[in-house]
Formats: structure tokens, sequence, C-alpha cells
């Protein structure tokens, strides 16, 4: 009996394999589908909120359609959530995003257009080098106490100016060693007198304002209190903020509530007090396949769509609760830099080995590399057609962007032309040598665990072992990769990433400065003892320092397209693509008018939920 | 032994488990015969490209030989969709034992055949492709020489020591036992965790992910055997009263002798139920360093790195080849663990009753 079991099972296990090997060859047909996602929404955003005086407060007053009180808009954030509540001590962009949330700025920026536009403050002038700063009369912070002149003073002149917290803000007001002095003219007026025309600066003043009143004490009792002040353990209801919405709780790695602020100075066009919403919740997610589950499980409201899930999402948005949106190329830069430094560490040994000096210093050598790199199925491989092939330092949505710069396709005997100029040579199996015979061979680096990157090495890997270069791709964990570039800097090649701003190109003198704290391709320590700065590099310093002083905008457009062009030229950055950002949002949330420049939730105040 | 193999063929389980273990070995061993393509082959337009389907029944309707077609990569620019559609204007033929692409078996003999091929312009991926365009299939062979030969060589390293460092311990006795047993316990009490994570950043760069890995397996293999020492030392403890190492002292055999020749012989079903049994562990880790970006890195393949491409959830939705080789070390390490235990049950009879 089992015998019999036994030979059934093997007679029915061959034919199922038989049945597997047959197979015919029918034509398959898929119905066409012509939903375009490609272009880049269009919106047409609401005209400019405008100021309007009733009973004598100076409300802003949205010019965005009428909506309906209530609801809540439940978003996500990454990681773990924000260190601090306080702006004035975050340095990380979830903790700012979320004082942003509690804090408003004097300014802001227009979606659209990226001007820097009036929010806490009524208006500006400029008379030469003052920017007087008119604020609005009779609105309140969340604890009933007016904002006056007297915060913005105490919050540039006791916080920001004397150092508080997070540094960058003041050093970059710097000029010339010089901060901008403060006036007050009256109680709604403050003056700011700068020894220097300095383009970004009114950008600049976009800072969240502190009330005085409950920062004042902390403020006295030095540095190492402030830092701890106003931080995730801090109650809620202890907050004095000026936001639209006030923080109801924190619970550490779950959610971040927010409740409406009643008191809010912005009304819409029937003049009732915003924002709409009652409640916004940020949950806490760890990565992005857990925020994909939630969005599926309708825990949240907004998510950013990346590679193969656009085209996933798009095919069920007809019959699913979102929309889609495409916002145009990310800020986001993918790129591999060589390492051009040519001096020696403490140890007298060079950080990069001599002949490897004289290979990445040669430009004909960079020109070859930039021309051997397959950009266009980078795109399509890494990205699932998600992103544009990237030739500038400026991100594809800068307002500042060299449009001149057309950029090229793969052309490998371009490639190999600029080698054979330099005296470089192949031998019979088609290794590449360089003039004195040295074969070429370096390193590539990038953080290990990060799948985009890794499939990019391997691509750039192919590409240049089709140049006969031997490139050594070694992922490696992301602590070590950063303490490579900025401390020991005994690498060759690093395939990496960095975001930057579309409105404001001096925001990346930390890299283009020759002596910037990430000028990633030739990082010095220390102020060396004579000026060993390359032709372009001081070019290049020239230029940031010219461009920060101008306040025409075409006069600084020039200069960064100089700049654009100049490290398009030389190339000690070898730009890969940019991603483009595609957002799902649900379409009961109305008011949405995404950018590029501002992101989708920037008017928060404005959205809110159809019933 | 040979009563073991016997009685080991004799259960079923413990047969499927041997016959699939030594399928996988083989296939590994001639990995570069089986595979169509070699591990860094790449065809840049067939990126997450499906598994190539083989037909035996023409479109006309008639029995064929196995052929199959080229996948043809479609972008939607509007819709942003990449599509792969059969291009059905050439077939391409499979071919058995026929030229392919040049490789050397076991490193020296140049060869060219290959056990499947298709005609040269064509694309035989028997498991699809992965984001950079490889073969799965192929990958899935290089990559497991590595996943499956890694606990080997931990074990080779591991034994030794925790033989001869517990049958010291347990023969002597006393003080020494005191000593070496208090290290064996601190040696057991360093995280191995952090100290991978420590590795990872302090060994030097040039060396090749192979390598590396092959030295931080070593390097667990060094922290890993005071357990295993323990046990021996325990055994060895009781052996060492019994009346034939008493007979091998009063003839004067030096005690190096006495514990090589007379006490360890007498753990060695543990040793055998022990080893088989570390195996699948190190296959684990090796999946799971590789999976945390520790272990084996691109381009080099192994099946742990291969598996991490698959955690996207687009991946594991719509290109569930990717999890072949999540489903291979679950099938190897289940078979390891059904032989290690029968061969614990064969030499140790009485841990029958549990």
């Amino acid at each position: 009996m089992k015998r019999v079991i036994y030979i059934f099972l093997i007679i029915f296990l061959v034919l199922l394999f038989l049945k597997a090997c047959i197979r015919k060859d029918i034509p398959e047909q898929k119905p066409a589908n012509t939903q375009n996602i490609n272009q880049r929404t269009e919106f047409t955003y609401p005209k400019r909120a405008k100021t309007i005086t009733l009973n004598g407060i100076d409300y802003l007053q949205s010019q965005a359609p009428v909506g309906n009180f209530g609801g809540e808009v439940i978003l996500s954030i990454f990681g773990e959530g924000p260190k601090t509540f306080n702006p004035f001590t975050s340095k990380d962009a979830t903790s700012s995003q979320m004082a942003g949330m509690m804090f408003d700025g004097l300014f802001t920026t227009d979606a659209k257009t990226g001007e820097v536009i009036p929010k806490l403050a009524k208006s500006y002038e400029i008379k030469g080098n003052n920017y007087y700063v008119y604020l609005r009369k009779g609105i309140k912070w969340s604890d009933g106490k007016a904002i006056t002149a007297d915060d913005v003073i105490f919050t540039w002149q006791d916080i920001i100016f004397a150092g508080l917290g997070n540094t960058s803000l003041r050093d970059s007001c710097m000029i010339e060693g010089k901060l901008p002095v403060i006036t007050k003219v009256d109680d709604y007026t403050v003056k700011f007198t700068l020894s220097r025309p300095f383009a970004p600066f009114l950008r600049q003043l976009s800072a969240e304002i502190a009330p005085k009143h409950a920062f004042e004490n902390a403020v006295k009792k030095g540095a190492k209190y402030f830092d701890g002040f106003y931080s995730t353990t801090t109650p809620p209801d202890k907050f004095v903020t000026s936001g639209a919405f006030k923080l109801k709780e924190y619970i550490p790695a779950q959610r971040i509530v927010f409740v409406k602020n009643p008191d809010y100075y912005e009304v819409n066009t029937k003049n009732e007090k915003l924002p709409y919403l009652n409640k916004v919740v940020y949950l806490i997610v760890g990565d992005a396949n857990n925020e994909i589950l939630k969005f599926e499980a309708k825990e949240i409201d907004l998510i950013s769509l990346k590679g193969s899930n656009v085209a996933i999402y798009k095919q069920k948005e007809p019959s699913s609760d979102y929309k889609i949106y495409n916002l145009g190329p990310d800020t986001g830069t993918m790129f591999i830099v060589l390492n051009l430094n040519n001096r020696k560490n403490p140890d007298g040994k060079y950080y990069v080995q001599p002949e490897k000096q004289f290979w990445f210093k040669d430009k004909n050598f960079r020109y070859a590399i930039d021309y051997a790199i397959d950009r266009d199925n980078m795109v399509q491989n890494i990205a699932n057609g998600l992103a544009e092939p990237l030739f500038t330092a400026e991100s594809l949505n800068s307002i500042f962007l060299n449009e001149n710069i057309k950029g090229h396709k793969r052309d490998i005997d371009v490639s190999r032309e600029y080698l054979t100029q330099s005296g470089f040579f192949y031998n019979k199996n088609g290794k590449l040598f360089d003039k004195y015979g040295n074969n070429v061979e370096f390193d590539l680096y990038t953080n290990a665990g990060n799948i985009e990157r890794e499939s990019l090495g391997v691509m750039v890997k192919q590409d240049l072992e089709d140049l006969g270069m031997k490139v050594n791709f070694k992922p490696i964990e992301f602590n070590t990769l950063v303490n490579k570039m900025v401390n020991t800097l005994d690498w060759d090649m690093i395939l990496m990433g960095l975001t930057g701003s579309p409105l404001e190109p001096h925001n990346g003198k930390n890299v283009w400065n020759s002596y910037g704290s990430l000028h990633l391709f030739n990082q010095r320590l220390e102020k060396t003892s004579f000026d060993d700065r390359l032709d372009f590099e001081k070019e290049l310093d020239e230029i940031f320092d010219k461009a920060s002083l101008e306040t025409n905008f075409e006069a600084r457009k020039a200069l960064y397209n100089k700049y654009q062009q100049i490290v398009y030229d030389e190339k000690p950055i070898i730009y890969l693509y940019s991603p483009t950002r595609i957002v799902a949002v649900r379409k009961k949330i109305k008011n949405i008018y995404p950018s590029m420049l501002n992101g989708v939730m920037y008017n928060i105040e404005e959205i809110y939920v159809d019933k | 032994m040979k009563k073991v193999l016997k009685q080991l063929i004799k259960d079923k389980f413990s047969l499927i488990a041997l016959i699939v273990l030594i399928v996988i070995y083989t296939a590994l061993l001639f990995a570069d015969f089986i595979a169509p393509y070699t591990k860094d082959f790449s065809d840049r337009d067939l990126s997450y490209v499906p598994p190539s389907p083989i037909f035996t029944i023409n479109e006309k309707g008639h029995f064929s030989r196995p052929y199959t077609y080229n996948y043809k990569r479609e972008f939607d620019p509007n819709l942003l969709e990449t599509t792969y559609k059969l291009d059905r204007s050439h077939k391409y033929y499979i071919k058995f034992f026929s030229q392919g692409m040049p490789y050397k078996v076991f490193g020296f003999i140049p060869m060219k055949r290959h056990l499947v091929t298709v005609e040269n312009e064509g694309r035989l991926y028997l498991l699809g492709g992965d984001i950079n365009g490889r073969d799965v299939f192929s990958r899935l062979l290089f990559g497991g020489r590595i996943s499956m030969t890694i606990g080997f060589l931990a074990l080779f390293v591991l034994f030794p020591i925790g033989l001869l460092y517990g049958g010291i311990s347990g023969y002597f006795g006393g003080k020494v036992d005191v000593l070496m047993m208090r290290f064996a316990e601190a040696v057991m009490s360093i995280p191995s965790f952090y100290l991978l994570i420590i590795l990872a950043a302090i060994l030097p760069p040039n060396m090749t992910s192979v390598q590396r890995f092959i030295l931080i397996v070593i390097i667990l293999a060094l922290i890993g055997w005071a357990g295993f020492a323990r046990v021996v030392r325990g055994m060895v403890l009781s052996i060492k009263t019994q009346e034939f190492v008493e007979s091998a002292k009063s003839i004067g055999l030096s005690n190096m002798k006495i514990i090589l020749q007379h006490i360890l012989p007498q753990t060695t079903s543990y040793v055998i139920v022990a080893m088989t049994l570390s195996v699948p562990g190190y296959i684990l880790s090796e999946s799971g360093l590789s999976f945390l970006g520790l272990g084996i890195q691109q381009p080099d393949a192994s099946w742990g790195n291969m598996l991490k491409e698959a955690q996207e959830y687009s991946n594991i939705l719509y290109r569930p080849w990717l999890l072949t080789p999540g489903f291979l070390i679950f099938v190897a390490v289940l078979s390891f663990n059904l032989i290690g235990d029968t061969i614990r049950d064969i030499l140790d009879p009485k841990s029958k009753m549990r």
C-alpha cells in the first residue's frame, strides 16, 4: 500500500515537472494606459496672503479658498524623532521641522517664486544698508502676551548673535567679521544695520522669533542650560509659541501631536481665524518600507514616493483616495568626487599616493571619467526613471541654476581621446597605464547598506573598467566613510549625495570655499602656511565672496552661473543625477499647493479636511 | 562511521536533507559550468528583468526545441513605469553543453562549455535579473560558494581551539581549571555584535570584501570557542576518572598524549553533532551580517547581500525572484539541522528519551 502511494507521488511530481516544461508561446496583450505623471503637476497658486487690519490687529489674510474647520492630518517623519523643540538649538532636520511648526519667522518663502515674503512681520524696507522690519500690531504669543520689537531684538541680540545653541546662523550673518547692529525704532519697528550690503541677509531674517518673557531666564542661565531648554522633556503646556499649532504631546519613538492655536494671526477671506485643522499628528516611522505600509493602512495622509512605487501607486490612483503630485527635481544631488589633495599628513605621508595625485589633478583624466559615466542608465535602472541626469553643482530646481550647461551623453571614445592626450596608454590586455607606466587602479567608497548607492557604485566601477581602469569598489560603514572624508582624508574617490538649498547657493559655501568644513575634493584640515589653492579654487572663493555682497538678483545669478560653469569645466565633483520628488496626498486634504521650494505642508494653516 | 552513515540513510528526513546538501554543494562546485553567466556579467538594459520564459510549444501549436525570447525594456515616460515585453521577432534556442562565456574550472583549467546557454545575442536569465541587470541564477551559485563554505572555515578555527583548551582545563583540574575557565568566561562575554561594528571600521580598507569577511568569521570563531570548550571540559572531567585513563597514566604516558590520544577521542560523538549543528549558525550569521552591510559587499555576491536587495516593499511584491537566496538559506539551514539531529540520535541514543 505504502509503495503504491510512493509511486503515485513520484508520477505526480514527474507530470508536474513535465507540465512546467511545456509552455505555449502565446503573445500576451496588455491594456494601454494613458495616464501621465511625468509632467510636473501645474498648480494655480492662490494670490499671496496680504495684511488686513481688523479692530486694530494686523492680521495676515490668506487668499486661498475658504475651507471648513475641524479635522486632523496625520503625517510621518523618519528616524528617531526630534531631539529638541527649541529652534535655536536644533541641529537636525526633524527638530528644525518640529520647531518650525511651533514658531513662526519674520519672513517666509513664496512657494511659487521663492521670494522672501512677510509672515510674522508686516512688511520690510531696505534703505541702503539698513533693513527696517515692521511688525504686526496686536498679535499675541500663545500665552496672550503681545509680540513686539523687544522679542525680535532679544532673539537676534541675546540668542543668535550671543552664540547660544546652534551658531551656524550667526556664522553665516558675519560679514567680514562683523555682525549686523540691531536698533529698536519703536515698539513695532526694528532696524538692522549691516556694515556692507549682504544678499542672503533678508532670507536669514526668516529665522524663528523667541518670546522674550519665556526665554529671558534661560538665556541668563548660560549656554549649557539653554541647550536643554524647550527640550523634548519640557511639559507641552509650558511652551510659549507663535505658530499655527501648539504642542499637545510627544511620545518618543511614536508620535508628536500638535493642536490648533486659537489665537493665530492669520485669517481667511471671510475673516475667520485660521488654522482650519484641529490637530496635526506626526507619526515617527522607522524607514521607507514602514512608511509605505502605514500609508497603505491609511494611517498617514501623505507620502513621498520613490522608484518603482510610483508606477504602482499611479496605477491604483484612479480607484483610490489619494492624488499624486509631481514636484519636479528634488534638492538632492548624487555625485562622485575625486580627492585632489596633494598635501602630506602629520606623519609626513601623502594623503593620496603621488601617482594617483598625478591622475586626479589631470583635467583630462577627470573629463575622461565624466564622459565614461552612463547617467541615462543610472536614471533608468537605479532611480527607475524618476530622476534627471545632473551636470551642475546647483540642483535642478535651484532659482540660480545655470541653464546654459547642457551636459552630454556617455561617449567612451571621447573619454579615450582625453586619456591619450595626457599620455595614458593601453597594454595588450586593455589595461590602462599612465605615461610613467603605472597601472591605473584606485578605490571607490560609498556607505554600505544603501542599495541605491551600492548599485550606483557597481555601475561606476563597470563604466570606468570599460576605460581600462581598475576600480576597487568598497562600500564601508557610514561613520567610517565620514571620518575618511573629513579627518583621515585617505581616499581616492567617493560616491555621495548632498542636499542643497534651491534658494540660496551661499549655503553651499562650506563645500566650495577652499577652507570650508566640507570642501570634499581638497579638504584642508587647518590653514596651510602658504596659499596652495588651485586656480579654480581661488576663483570660486572670490565668486562666493562677491556674490554674497551683491544684492541685485541678476548680478548674483551671473556670478553663480560662473561658479557652476567653473565646476563643470574643472569637474572636481562629477554629478550623476538629481531625483524627482513625487508625493501622494489623500484627496480629502484640500488647499494643497505643493512646490519644490517649500514642499507640501508649508501652508499648514490653510490646509483643511473636506467633509 | 559506516554505521552512522547507514542509519543516516535509513532515516527518511536525513536522507532527503543529505541529498539536498549534496546537490547544493555539487552545484556550487561546478558553478562556473552550470551558471550561464559569470558573476559580474551585466546587461544594463535588463535591470530587474523577470525570469526568461522557456517555450516548448511554438506559436503554431507544434512541439519545438525549447527556446526563449529576449526581453525588451520599455520605459513609459508618461507613467514613469518600466515594463518588460518579450521581443518576439527572434527566437533563441536553448543549447546544452555548448560554448559560452569563458571561465576557468577550479581556477586554472580554461573552459567555455556551459550546461545551458542560448545563442549569442540571447539572454537566458533563469531567475531574472537584479538592479544592475545581472543574472540572479548565476549569482546565486557564485554567492553560495561563500555562504555555504564560510561555516566550515569557522569550524576549523573554533573546534581545535575549543577541544584542546577544554581538554587541558578538564584534565589538569584545580587551579589551572579555575584560571582557564574564568578566562573562557571573559572571552564569552565579549559582545560580538559591537566587536564586529568596530572591526568593520578599523580593518584595512584595501582588503577585498571576501578577505575581510573571512577575517571577520575567523575572529568570530576566535571568540566563539569558549562555550564549546566549557562543554568539552565537563566531558573530560568525567572521562578522566575512568580506568583506561588511570592505566595510561600508570604506564607513564605524557599528559599531552593522554589528552590527545585517550581522552579527546571519547568526545567525538559530541563534537560531530556540535559541528553539524553550528554550520547553519554561520550560514545565518553570514546572511545577517551581509544584510546589515558588514559582510560581503557589492559587487561580490553572497546569499545575504542578494537578499538585502529584496527587502524593498515593491521588490517583495513585484520581483519575487529576488527572494530565491532566502529560500536557499532556509533549505540549507534546515538540511544541516535535520542531519545534525539525526546524528545526535544515532550517536547518543540516551538523549532520545527527552
